[in-house]
This record gives structure tokens, C-alpha cells and sequence, in this order.
């Protein structure tokens, strides 16, 4: 006896890994994460999980910590993307210069991406130390501050900190992303432009900044995701502090969670967190125009 | 009123010397077209007259002012490139008046200077369009509206036919000789194609590898090449080149005598070149005529070529009508016209004038 399989059971047999993976890695979890929201769960006392309707949100909604929370990520956030985004199209902007050795600066800008969060954070924490950190002794050496700075432990400067950490880390994603589309443009277009009689700037301005649009609005939205959802690096370099002035909704979420084992809390903070992104990504991709030109042409 | 004025003009990439030393003066309100085989400079020469790429060596000037350490927004050129180059973010309003911008020309002037080239080139139509929404006859147009808006001293185009379509592109070839008597600009025009060369302009500047081999009128590259590059280059099918010896003062080919007036001074090994369209057929053992062996018959619409092989490898071919008729392996005599034979010396490739 043999097995005829149609055509459409074959190319079902096809999908079912991908079904089975994003299934398993991805609704799944979202799915619990959703339940876990309308439940009352103690880790400790997991065979007890009373459905409690919209408590948990309500809960998180008077919670002042979550509104300081939501606020520094916004800061968070956004201090990091602007300036991953501006320093990274200006590293770009730098690297595609066709000068000697180019590449291998080119192969160094990898490096921080490449390295583990912990090992940065780590790092960093030496580096930033008040007493013994090399930043405050260049500083003080250079003649550029009087006294040590409470790098970590003032709250304004670990958020500084913590900023610039993310903006070193990620950086190389945009300029590796605006690089490649940069090697695109037609040097052409800057030829004719200089005949035209177009400066510097006004090429950048003319030229190459409306041919990065699309891509730049894709790398922000990214970034922003990416960086809302951060956890390990603040986690690594502050805990949060001090105090709570680290904190932004992922780790407010990991603290219900773990620290005060209100699992049905961090959930309803999660998702809270999850439809706040959709929105926010919907709302920016329908306002920068993306993908608007190519179905207009 | 432009001349442009080329002097001592050298370029080297690395090791690659692309330009050698070259000189060259192309008249005001002059159409001069650079012809030459792939490779051998021309797009380099002219992006150094844009100011693109620097000089090695040597000067441009524009009339009495020396340009070659402007930039190129301050030559006052317009350059039409190959790709076009059309912004692709801008529409074509905007492409065509982009340089009337960036020198911070009103908007209403603009836009009325953008209309009247707009009219002229036929694409009011299509001003509010993107590059993308083009055909590649409609882009061209815009390429050039782009050129003319800013009313430049001298036009450079860089081959800005060579993607378009057979037909278009012999209907482009009239459009811009005409546009170019109607404006009178001075233009630099880069071409590998010598049919373009021979039929939009007033001037034809030969060269190869990086070096100028002639310049003269179309009737004159054609009618008295100056060296044998040239000869082999311009005209299709190619010039026959046969090498001839001079016998007691008379030139023969392969053996036999042909009425050739001879300059004095000829050296006795000499390089003889007939146009095919000059060489008629004849019959063997007549005078004047050297006898071969049809070696291949080629139909080209009203033209037939037939190539006879005269001398073991050596072969001659002939334009005849399409009515004359011959078959392979005939025996057959080809008879060169003696009012249109060309003499190059071998030793220099010069050609030998009376
Ligand atoms: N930027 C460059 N770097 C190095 N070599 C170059 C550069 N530009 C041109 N060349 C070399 O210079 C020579 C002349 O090039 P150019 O583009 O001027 O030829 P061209 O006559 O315009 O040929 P074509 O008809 O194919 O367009 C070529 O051998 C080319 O390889
Ligand atoms: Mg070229």
C-alpha cells in the first residue's frame, strides 16, 4: 500500500516546521503571557491561579513605580535611538569614504556588537567606577572636571550611563545598515549634483538623506523596539538604581515577577508593553511613509 | 561664445596613464563629438572637463578663463550621463530646475524657466512625475531639459543615446542637432558610435588611447583619414588595409600593377586602403584589377559583400548591388577606384599625401 499526498498536503508537510516554531517559541508565549495577565499567580503556589479579571491591570495602572517606569523608558529610549541614529548615519557617512585601510575600520565597528552584553556591562561598571574607573581619572588628568563623578550612583548620570552604553553597543547595527544602503546610491547622482553646483551639504540633504529615508525609518523602529524591551544591559549596569531611577518597564516587569512573585502583574505589564510598541510602530511607519513610493510607482 | 581649450592634458589612474599629453580646441557654438573605441579615454576626458576628475598634467580653459581648478558647480556646464543620473527623489519639475535652485533662482522664475524647457522637450505632461514612472526616451528628455534649463556655456553628453531603443534613438540623434542649432551652445559629445559622430556633427575628434588621432569635419575623417587607426576605425564595413609594394614606380597588389598615382618620396612597402563601397568587381586578366577567389558572399539588404581572397590570407571585400551575383570559389578579378585609394606608410601609420 502506498501514500498519495496532494499537492497541498505536501506543501503543508513543507510549513509545518515553521508552524511548529513559531507556534512553540512565539504564540505560545504570548498567549500565556495574555492568560497569565488575567490570573493571580504566586511561582510559589503554582496549583493556585484564580482567575481575577482585570486586577492585575488595574493594579499596574495605580502603580506609581509603573509610571516612573514608562517615563525614564521613554527617555530611555529615545535618547538612545536619536543618538544611535545620528551617530550612526555620521559613522556611516565617514566609513564610505573611499580612503586606504577603510576596511578595516569597517571590520573594527563590528566589535561591540559582537561582544556579550555582560562583559560590556562589566566592564563598564570598572570603567565608570567614582574612585577607581579610568573615565573619571582621564577626566580629572585632561582637567575637564574637578571633582569625581558619581557615574552609577547619582540617578540622572546612570541613566546617562546606562544611554550611552546601548548607544555604543548598537550603533554599529545602524551604520552597517545605512553603510549598505549608502554603497547603493549611484555616484552618479553626486556628479551630476556637483554640476548642478551643490555643496557638501546640500548633497547630504538632497541626495543621500531622501534615499536613506526608508531605511532609517525600518533602523528606528527597530532600535526603538529593541531598546524598549531592554533589560540585561540596565539590569547588568544598575539594577535599576539607584533607586528606581534606572528602571523602565521591562525590569518594573521582571521585579513584579521574580522580586515580589506577582506573575500575573509583570504579565499585565508586558502586555501593556506589547500593544504600546505595536501602536507606536504602526502610528510612526504610517507617518515616515514607508513603502509608500513603491506602491505609488 | 565659449572655445573650449584643451592643453597638455594628462591623467593617470595608479600606474594607468589614460590621457597622454592631449590637445584639443573645440571652436564656439561648435557640436564636436569624441568617437573612439571603448576604453580609450573619452569619458575621462570629458568628466575632466566637468571638473569630476582632476588633471594629472596640463590646462582647460574656457575662452581666456582657466576652469581646471574650479569645481564644477562654478564651470558653468551642464552634463547629460550616460545613466541619465535623474534624481530619484525629486520630480521631474524639480530635476530639470534643481540647478536653477541650488544658485537660489526665485521660484517664479524657476518655474517659468522650467515650463519653457518643459515645452520645447514635450514633457510638460510629465513635470510632476518621479524619474521611476519614465520611459527611457521620456528620462532622456528630462536628462537634457536638466542641461538646458540653467542656459550653461557648454553642453557635455557622455553617450546619452546609447540606451535607447534602435528606432528612438534615430529619432534623438535629429532632435539634439536641432536643438543644438536652435541654442547654438557649445557641445562636447561622447560617442562610440560613428554614425552618431557622423551625422550630428561639425567636428569629429578621433581618439585612442588617450591620444587624439585626428579631428576634422565627418566628410574629412572619412574622406582623408590621417593614419591607419583611423582608416580601419571610421566606416563600416571597415576600410580594406592590403599591404603593396612599389615595383619600378608602380604600386601592385599581390602581384599585379594598378594605376595608383604614386606621391614622390613613397616608401617601397607601402599600405594601400580601399573603402569596400570603392572596389567594383571585374574579370580576371583585366587591366587595373587584381584576380582573387570569392571567398564568402554576405547579403546586406540592397548591398551585397562579397570578399575575395586575392593572396593566401589576404582578402579584399567589395560593396556590389544585390542584383550582381557570384558564388563561392569563383574565379574573379576586384578592381580598386583609383580616385579613392589611400597610401599609409607602415613604418609610422601615417598616411602618404601628394
Ligand atoms: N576611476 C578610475 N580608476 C581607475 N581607472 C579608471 C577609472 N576611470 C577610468 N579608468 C580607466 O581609464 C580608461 C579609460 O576609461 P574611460 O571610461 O574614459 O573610457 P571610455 O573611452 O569612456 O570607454 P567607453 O566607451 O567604454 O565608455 C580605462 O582603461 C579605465 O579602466
Ligand atoms: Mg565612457
Amino acid at each position: 500500500m502506498r501514500f498519495r499526498l496532494s499537492d497541498r498536503q505536501v506543501g503543508v508537510l513543507f510549513m509545518l516546521p515553521l508552524i511548529l516554531a513559531v507556534g512553540i517559541f512565539l504564540v505560545w508565549p504570548i498567549a500565556e503571557a495574555v492568560r497569565l495577565s488575567f490570573v493571580r499567580y504566586n511561582p510559589l503556589r503554582p496549583d493556585d491561579q484564580p482567575f481575577v479579571g482585570l486586577d492585575n491591570y488595574l493594579f499596574v495602572l495605580e502603580d506609581p513605580l509603573f509610571w516612573e517606569s514608562f517615563w525614564q523608558a521613554i527617555v530611555w529610549t529615545g535618547w538612545s535611538t536619536v543618538l544611535q541614529a545620528v551617530i550612526g548615519v555620521g559613522l556611516a557617512l565617514l566609513l564610505h569614504q573611499p580612503l586606504k585601510g577603510m576596511n578595516a575600520f569597517r571590520g573594527l565597528l563590528l566589535f561591540p556588537y559582537i561582544v556579550p552584553t555582560v562583559v560590556i556591562a562589566l566592564n563598564w561598571r570598572w570603567l565608570f567606577n567614582s574612585e577607581i574607573g579610568i573615565v573619571n581619572h582621564l577626566l580629572l588628568s585632561v582637567g575637564l572636571i574637578d571633582e569625581k563623578i558619581a557615574w552609577l550612583s547619582t540617578p540622572s548620570m546612570a541613566m546617562a550611563s546606562a544611554i550611552m552604553l546601548n548607544v555604543w553597543k548598537y550603533t554599529p547595527f545602524v551604520v552597517i545598515v545605512v553603510l549598505a544602503r549608502l554603497q547603493t546610491i549611484p555616484t552618479e547622482l553626486y556628479d551630476a549634483a556637483k554640476v548642478d553646483g551643490a555643496g557638501v551639504l546640500r548633497r547630504f540633504r538632497d541626495i543621500t538623506l531622501p534615499q536613506l529615508a526608508e531605511v532609517l525609518a525600518v533602523v528606528i523602529v527597530f532600535r526603538t523596539i529593541w531598546t524598549f524591551n531592554k533589560f540585561e544591559e540596565i539590569y547588568l549596569l544598575t539594577r535599576g538604581g539607584p533607586g528606581t531611577s534606572t528602571y523602565n518597564l521591562a525590569l518594573y516587569a521582571f521585579d513584579q515577577s521574580i522580586a515580589n512573585l506577582r506573575m500575573g502583574v509583570g504579565a499585565a505589564a508586558g502586555v501593556i508593553m506589547l500593544v504600546l510598541l505595536l501602536a507606536g510602530s504602526m502610528l510612526y511607519i504610517r507617518v515616515s511613509g514607508f513603502g509608500r513610493e513603491d506602491k505609488a510607482a | 561664445m565659449t572655445d573650449l581649450v584643451v592643453q597638455g592634458l594628462s591623467k593617470s589612474f595608479g600606474s594607468n596613464q589614460v590621457l597622454k599629453a592631449l590637445d584639443l580646441t573645440v571652436p564656439s557654438r561648435q557640436f564636436v563629438t569624441l568617437l573612439g573605441p571603448s576604453g580609450c579615454g573619452k569619458t575621462t576626458l570629458l568628466r575632466m572637463i566637468a571638473g569630476l576628475e582632476k588633471a594629472t598634467a596640463g590646462e582647460i580653459r574656457f575662452g581666456d578663463r582657466r576652469v581646471d581648478m574650479l569645481p564644477p558647480g562654478e564651470r558653468n556646464i551642464a552634463m547629460v550621463f550616460q545613466s541619465y543620473a535623474l534624481y530619484p527623489t525629486m520630480d521631474v519639475a524639480r530635476n530639470i530646475g534643481y540647478g536653477l535652485e541650488v544658485r537660489g533662482t526665485p521660484k517664479p522664475e524657476r518655474t517659468e524657466k522650467i515650463g519653457a524647457v518643459a515645452k520645447v522637450l514635450e514633457i510638460a505632461h510629465l513635470l510632476l512625475r518621479k524619474p521611476k514612472q519614465l520611459s527611457g526616451g521620456q528620462r532622456q528628455r528630462v536628462a537634457l531639459g536638466r542641461a538646458m534649463a540653467r542656459r550653461p556655456d557648454i553642453f557635455l553628453m557622455d553617450e546619452p543615446l546609447s540606451n535607447l531603443d534602435a528606432k528612438l534613438r534615430a529619432t534623438m540623434r535629429g532632435e539634439l542637432r536641432r536643438f543644438h542649432l536652435d541654442l547654438g551652445t557649445t557641445t562636447v559629445y561622447v560617442t562610440h558610435d560613428q554614425l552618431e559622430a557622423m551625422t550630428m556633427s561639425d567636428l569629429v575628434v578621433v581618439m585612442n588611447e588617450g591620444v587624439v588621432q585626428q579631428i576634422g569635419t565627418p566628410e574629412e575623417v572619412y574622406g582623408k583619414p590621417a593614419n591607419l587607426f583611423v582608416a580601419g576605425f571610421i566606416g563600416t564595413p571597415p576600410m580594406n588595409l592590403i599591404p603593396a609594394k612599389v615595383v619600378d614606380g608602380v604600386v601592385t597588389v599581390a602581384g599585379a600593377p594598378l594605376p595608383v598615382p604614386l606621391p614622390p618620396g613613397a616608401p617601397a612597402e607601402l599600405i594601400l586602403g580601399v573603402r569596400p563601397q570603392d572596389v567594383t568587381m571585374a574579370a580576371p586578366g583585366d587591366a587595373g584589377a587584381v584576380p582573387g577567389k570569392v571567398w564568402m558572399v554576405e547579403l546586406i539588404g540592397s548591398e551585397r559583400l562579397i570578399e575575395v581572397e586575392i593572396a593566401p590570407k589576404l582578402r579584399v571585400t567589395a560593396e556590389v548591388r544585390a542584383s550582381h551575383r557570384a558564388a563561392m570559389d569563383d574565379l574573379v578579378a576586384i578592381r580598386p577606384d583609383p580616385a579613392h585609394i589611400h597610401l599609409f606608410d607602415p613604418a609610422t601609420g601615417l598616411a602618404i599625401r601628394a
